[in-house]
């Protein structure tokens, strides 16, 4: 924990503001629980002023709409905190979900669940290549791969819906365990594997140190463009299992399932906490942020909020979201010169000097 | 490569060469030309506007619902004065809040998109009769436009001091900001020429049907970007190619017209845009690739 940190040396534009060693580090702790605080507080004045949000079969059904996002952002945090990011993941979706539907009409519930997955992660693993070892720029590669997936997807599927409604493929979008739903429940498992390779294995420290200075960790060691095609592959083989999911949820699947899904799973990993440049972020954030999206949702549907304006509160949300630490930084900034003007006895102490 | 394929379309469809296909070409290239033309600047500054769908679209609403009482020229005005006020927006939170463009742009395509169906409440607002508008996009008034944009812009990026300080502030804006250049101002003036050029092409595409649709040109920010990326703008910032950016919407326009001509399904339009976008971008990677190594070596 850098909490407590010493320094600003972390951020190489900002001044060298005057900050005393053990101050509070108010931006590390806004982009560590600033999400989970806020969605706690939206849950608590949502349970005292909407009616009919605090109960058991809402809070079951936010949980659950947070899941379909949730999966596939655990792989994007990989991603984003490698200093990339995919936007193919909304063209694999519909891909992937179609597969699932169609495999689990003929095979059963196993083989669909190993199709998926395992589709997701050729796609990812060809999109990893195209960045690591071609060496496009992700931001291109994956738009390629976006604008390809998605005309095969029509080819594939002749533009139709595939639907299938057996009971134990449909269990997994829209069962319970223990008042907890399926999906949500598949979410959280994830998401505790993502933050365990993230925080426990070589693989995530090899991300971390990638994202933060690719050419320094290239020095140091780390294998760059295996890890970097592995994170895709991460990425893709989410993607395969939250489109199942919903594929499951919604009895059927077709082309163009969810237009737009690759930008809401980026908004939710940015609104986690996880810096787009790479480098910083963590898996907590990422699952509060989700759930908080879908707590939105949820309660401005239940305020009976057009759903125009909904998108313009969403909107709203993330970038308020992201500017409150801009906006501290410049009130810092500002209070410092007003601070400086007075002398002072003790030098301040610069990044270099510590 | 632009007249490989278009002679490859002329030999197989005879129906490609005639006037009237060529003009129905230049037309949808334009559209995204215009966009693609905005963004070129944004990505020249080393940013991105991923709000230019949604601008289009809200732009369009506005002049639409205009054009009965203000008259035509007026609701242009006002079109074109929303598309930049909503770029401004978007430079405002990018310099001023600190927010990356990616972010900014994305948060703003969600609320612009959400205010231009407020606006329209859902609905389409159509314009009976109202032929003078329809000349915004009638004939060969959205090529002209778009290739006075083009000039217009490539004389501001090679020989105006605000050019050069776009692309200053795209190759380092550290270093653009040492020496004086003032970064912020040239961002929000970046983005609201975004802003503007995206609110004219939603005009062109709100006039070509006569209606103001508030799902009108959704995911036109990925094309645009495509386009330029195609015309041979690096992503990195700090190179600007005008001319680049119109030969890739008129490439993407001739293929796409080409593949309907000889009847190919539409589905197949998405897989060669991105077959190209990837092919072309690879051969760059791979030259750039050689270049490097040969330079490792000559050291």
């Amino acid at each position: 924990m850098r909490i407590l940190q010493t320094h600003k040396s972390r951020i190489p534009d900002a001044p060298a503001t005057g900050s005393p060693i053990n101050q509070v580090d108010w931006d590390l702790l806004w982009e560590r629980f600033g999400t989970t605080v806020v969605t706690i507080t939206i849950w608590f004045i949502a349970g005292l002023s909407t009616p009919g949000f605090a109960n058991v079969d809402n809070f079951v059904s936010v949980l659950r709409q947070s899941a379909f996002v949730g999966v596939s952002a655990v792989g994007m945090t990989f991603a984003i905190i490698a200093g990339t990011f995919d936007l193919s993941v909304g063209s694999t979706q519909a891909l992937c979900a179609w597969v699932a539907v169609s495999v689990a009409k003929v095979a059963g519930v196993f083989p669909a669940f190993v199709t998926a997955v395992a589709l997701g992660g050729v796609i990812g693993l060809c999109n990893g290549s195209l960045v690591a070892l071609v060496r496009i720029p992700a931001f291109i590669a994956t738009l390629g791969t976006m604008f390809l997936i998605n005309g095969l997807t029509y080819i594939v599927t002749n533009g139709q819906t595939a639907r299938f409604s057996g009971k134990p493929f449909v269990w997994w979008g829209n069962a319970q365990v223990m008042n907890l739903p399926v999906p949500f429940v598949v979410f959280l498992g994830c998401a505790l594997l993502g933050a365990a390779i993230l925080y426990r294995t070589s693989f995530g420290r090899f991300i971390y140190a990638i994202g933060c200075n690719r050419e320094a960790a290239n020095v140091a060691g780390v294998p760059v463009a295996k890890t970097t095609t592995l994170v895709f592959v991460v990425v893709g083989l989410f993607t395969g299992l939250g489109a199942m999911l919903l594929g499951a949820r919604l009895y059927s699947a077709g082309p163009g399932l969810e237009p737009g899904f690759e930008l809401n799973v980026i908004a939710t990993v940015v609104l986690g906490g996880t810096r787009l440049a790479g480098g910083r972020g963590s898996m907590l954030g990422t699952v509060a942020a989700a759930i908080l999206f879908a707590t939105l949702a949820n309660v401005l549907n239940l305020n009976h909020v057009d759903a125009f304006v909904q998108r313009v509160v969403v909107g709203l949300v993330l970038l308020l979201a992201l500017s409150v630490e801009g906006v501290r930084q410049r009130l810092a900034e500002y209070w410092s010169k007003r601070v400086a003007r007075i002398p002072q006895s003790s030098q301040p102490l610069r990044g270099d000097q510590l | 490569m632009l007249l490989m394929v278009g002679g490859v379309f002329a030999v197989l469809s005879p129906r490609f060469l005639t006037p009237g296909n060529l003009l129905n070409v230049c037309t949808s290239a334009s559209v995204v030309a215009i966009v693609g033309l905005g963004m070129t600047l944004a990505i020249a500054s080393g940013n991105f506007d991923l709000s230019v769908g949604s601008t289009a679209a809200f732009a369009g609403c506005v002049t639409v619902s205009l054009v009965q009482q203000i008259g035509v020229a007026l609701a242009i005005l006002a079109g074109l004065a929303t598309g930049a006020t909503v770029g401004l927006i978007n430079g405002l939170i990018v310099t001023e809040l600190g927010v990356p463009a990616f972010i900014a742009t994305l948060g703003m395509l969600t609320i612009v998109r959400g205010a231009a169906l407020i606006y329209t409440g859902g609905r389409d607002i159509y314009l009976y009769g109202q032929t003078q508008y329809k000349i915004l996009s009638s004939g060969l008034t959205p090529v002209l436009l778009a290739l006075a944009l083009a000039i217009v812009l490539w004389f501001v990026l090679q020989h105006t001091r605000f050019g050069r300080h776009i692309l200053a502030t795209g190759s380092n804006a550290m270093s653009a900001r040492r020496v004086g250049v003032r970064t912020s101002l040239v961002l929000l003036g970046v983005f609201s020429i975004v802003g503007a050029a995206a609110a004219l092409s939603g005009l062109i595409l709100s006039a070509q049907v006569l209606t103001g649709n508030g799902r009108l040109a959704t995911g036109l920010e990925l094309s645009a970007i495509a386009v330029v990326v195609l015309g041979g703008t690096p992503l990195t910032g700090g190179q600007a190619s005008i001319a680049g950016t119109l030969q890739g919407s008129v490439l993407v326009a001739v293929i796409n017209n080409g593949l309907n001509l000889l009847n190919v399904s539409i589905f197949y339009q998405n897989v060669t845009l991105g077959l190209l976008l990837l092919g072309a971008i690879a051969l760059e990677a791979l030259r750039t690739d050689r270049r490097r190594t040969k330079q490792l070596t000559t050291r």
